[in-house]
């Protein structure tokens, strides 16, 4: 079978990019660019409307006018489209829509005290514009056919972007949250996949179907599903009642987790292990991750070390259920087939987890960031690099503000020295931003002297910017392939126990975070 | 009423095993069941936004839904069989894939059907699947008659036997 399809679609989104370029480029979009306050976006859409724009049109042409035969390029050439659909669409929610709500929702005025917006409670940035664009898309509009094969990539970039996270990771920062992820997630994880099968006994569901909604409300939603039904056996009703209720949860959560963590005043790190851990379905982790945080990169990198966590448990969760559904169904005289440990081992396995590691141990080679670009910062006292007065009595005012011992300190020796004087001392500092203890004035100041001493290396600055994209790009593409005809499916037993079990988890997790976990690691 | 040649669309839910047993008592001694079972088409839709697993398990995956839903018709096809043979009706079965609604009306426009009977949506709190069943696409587009069977689990099943 020939996947290629003969069609303009692709040298028509190429030809967009290339005008768009030209549009930026030569300044005639100068005007709405500034009205819609994206000036600084300009290098970005120059270059990636050129380099895309380039590939649509070469590609296009080659798609639309070649001659095409069955084989490994067709197959790979036969997603271009598709995926050039995704980006497209969120360059238009990054570059547009965004800055659109933005403008409007600051327009309407700050809806809770603290100066919040509509669009900063809700987290409407990008991220989550991207997924409702996606989820739009494919349930009023349908995805092209020509577009088909290609959403299935956004998976690829989603992976890509965790693989390329690692390399934002500290040692200390790995070690820390990976602790503080294994007992997390394994108590809210064995909690929850085994209050499923008690709540599943009580009500008489069948072991398949307990196997099957203990692995989704469990371990990570819809991709424990996917791998535990074909273990468990699970009947065809079983598997759409439990994949349509944990896809309606995680779209119920990833609005309504950022929107509860600004109420509540959650730090960074607080808000990145709930959300790893209360969200059933592990794509929204990310998406609500980025829109409680859409300008910076603290809470994904929390969140995603709870989620690399999470699937990193899925193997042993799958195993052991398929060893406790052989046993149940043996009990119950039903003859079943055994089950081959070391290949659900093997084939369960996240091979993108190793690629995050090997990511993570060459920036600890300094790879990326070569030692010289730090060196000095801490001991550079020019006028330059110091807190000015203003600045300092906008701190002296609200010190009293601190509760902590440390944070007292910290800011004690900043209004002393009027810089940062160590790392640790930037990251005292840093946890007091992050805890929103402080006025937005304040924080400011603060974020002023964290910038004097820490410079991001130009790889890690451009890391993180593709992180951006990556992320952008995969969660609008999973958004395509969230459907409501999916969602309605929702119902049954696994309603209630997955409503009663997914409630207690992000109920009971946001109280163990709240008691627990501190804003600095 | 009697019909000769019924065209029964069922998936074996109560709704739709009502309407398998007013499709029998219809259709007049030897006449012929076309038995249509459509799997819906959001099935696509069943691997949702994951995105954590490898192309083997969502290949493992598919393949063993797509097992799984065969072998649950062919199970249901053979007790529908087994009772039309019972009855001494003509029996065949056919499956489909797509939207419920415009693969029925497909299927009664290809072939020659007296009446289309089908199962009528589960109640409010009766536990079972969404039906997906349009009724607006089916009343533009079919040229027979259709039978809409009520539901065994409404008002207390009091109709739940047409024969």
């Amino acid at each position: 079978m020939v996947y290629t399809r003969k069609n303009p679609a692709l040298l028509i989104i190429g030809v967009i990019m290339l005008v768009y370029w030209l549009a930026v480029s030569t300044g005639m979009l100068d005007g709405l660019l500034k009205v819609l306050k994206t000036t600084g976006s300009k290098p970005e859409m120059i270059q990636l409307s050129l380099i895309f724009g380039v590939v649509g049109v070469v590609i296009g042409l080659w798609q639309w006018f070649g001659s095409h035969t069955e084989g490994e390029l067709d197959y790979y050439s036969s997603a271009i489209a598709g995926g050039m659909f995704i980006l497209l669409v969120a360059m238009l929610v990054r570059w547009y829509l965004d800055p659109l709500v933005r403008l409007a929702s600051t327009a309407i005025g700050p809806v809770i005290p603290g100066k919040r917006y509509i669009h900063g409670v809700f987290g409407l940035n990008y991220i989550v514009l991207g997924i409702v664009a996606g989820m739009i898309i494919v349930n009023v509009f349908k995805i092209p056919d020509w577009a088909q094969n290609g959403v299935r990539i956004s998976r690829l970039g989603l992976k890509t972007g965790v693989i390329l996270l690692g390399t934002l990771y500290s040692l200390g920062e790995l070690v820390q949250l990976g602790k503080l992820s294994v007992v997390l997630i394994g108590f809210f994880v064995l909690g929850s996949v085994g209050l499923v099968l008690w709540m599943g006994s009580r009500r008489h569901i069948s072991n398949s179907m307990g196997g099957v909604l203990s692995a989704g409300v469990g371990v990570c939603g819809v991709s424990a599903a996917v791998a535990a039904a074909p273990v468990v056996q699970a009947k065809s009703e079983e598997i759409a009642y439990t994949i349509g209720t944990i896809l309606v949860f995680g779209v119920i959560c990833m609005f309504l987790f950022p929107v509860i963590g600004h109420l509540l005043g959650m730090g960074y790190i607080q808000f990145g292990a709930w959300a790893g851990t209360g969200i059933l379905n592990s794509a929204q982790v990310a998406g609500a991750a980025l829109a409680f945080q859409p300008r910076g990169i603290e809470t994904l990198k929390v969140a995603e070390i709870f989620n690399i966590t999470r699937v990193l448990f899925l193997p042993i969760i799958v195993l052991w259920l398929a060893v406790w559904y052989v046993r149940r169904e043996a009990a119950a005289g039903v003859t079943v087939q055994q089950v081959d440990t070391s290949r659900v081992i093997f084939e369960k396995f996240p091979l993108f987890v190793l690629g995050f590691i090997l990511m993570f141990a060459l920036s600890s080679t300094g790879i990326f960031a070569p030692a010289q670009h730090y060196q000095g910062r801490y001991f550079d006292n020019s006028k330059s690099k110091l807190l000015e007065e203003k600045d300092l009595n906008t701190l002296k005012a609200e010190s009293g503000k601190l509760q902590r011992d440390d944070e007292k300190q910290a800011l004690a020796r900043l209004l002393e020295s009027k810089k940062t004087q160590s790392i640790n001392h930037d990251t005292t500092l840093r946890g007091i931003v992050n805890s929103g203890v402080l006025s937005k004035d304040a924080n400011t100041v603060l974020t002023k002297a964290h910038n004097a001493v820490y410079h991001t290396a130009k790889k890690i600055s451009a890391f993180r910017k593709w992180l951006a994209w990556l992320f952008a790009f995969g969660l609008t593409g999973l958004g395509m392939q969230i459907t409501m005809a999916a969602m309605r499916q929702a119902g049954g037993q696994p309603l209630v126990i997955g409503g009663v079990v997914g409630t207690a988890k992000a109920v009971f997790s946001l109280i163990v975070v709240l008691l627990f976990v501190r804003e600095t690691i | 009423m009697k019909a000769r040649r019924i065209l029964l669309a069922s998936h074996g839910t109560p709704g739709a095993k009502a309407a398998e047993a007013a499709a029998f008592g219809l259709c007049e001694p030897g006449g012929r069941i076309r038995h249509l079972v459509v799997v819906p088409d959001f099935w696509k839709g069943m691997l949702g936004d994951d995105w954590l697993n490898n192309a083997a398990v969502h290949v493992r995956f598919g393949r063993y839904v797509e097992g799984q839903l065969e072998r649950e018709i062919v199970a249901h096809a053979e007790t529908v069989a087994a009772e039309a043979k019972r009855r001494g009706l003509d029996y065949d079965c056919e499956l489909k894939f797509g939207k419920p609604a415009d693969c029925l009306v497909a299927v009664a426009r290809h072939g020659e059907f007296d009446l289309v009977v089908i199962g009528s949506p589960r109640p409010k709190g009766v536990e079972g699947l969404r039906s997906r069943m349009d009724p607006e696409t089916l009343a533009k587009g079919l040229t027979v008659p259709l039978l809409t069977v009520p539901h065994p689990g409404r008002d207390g099943g009091r109709r739940k036997d047409m024969e």
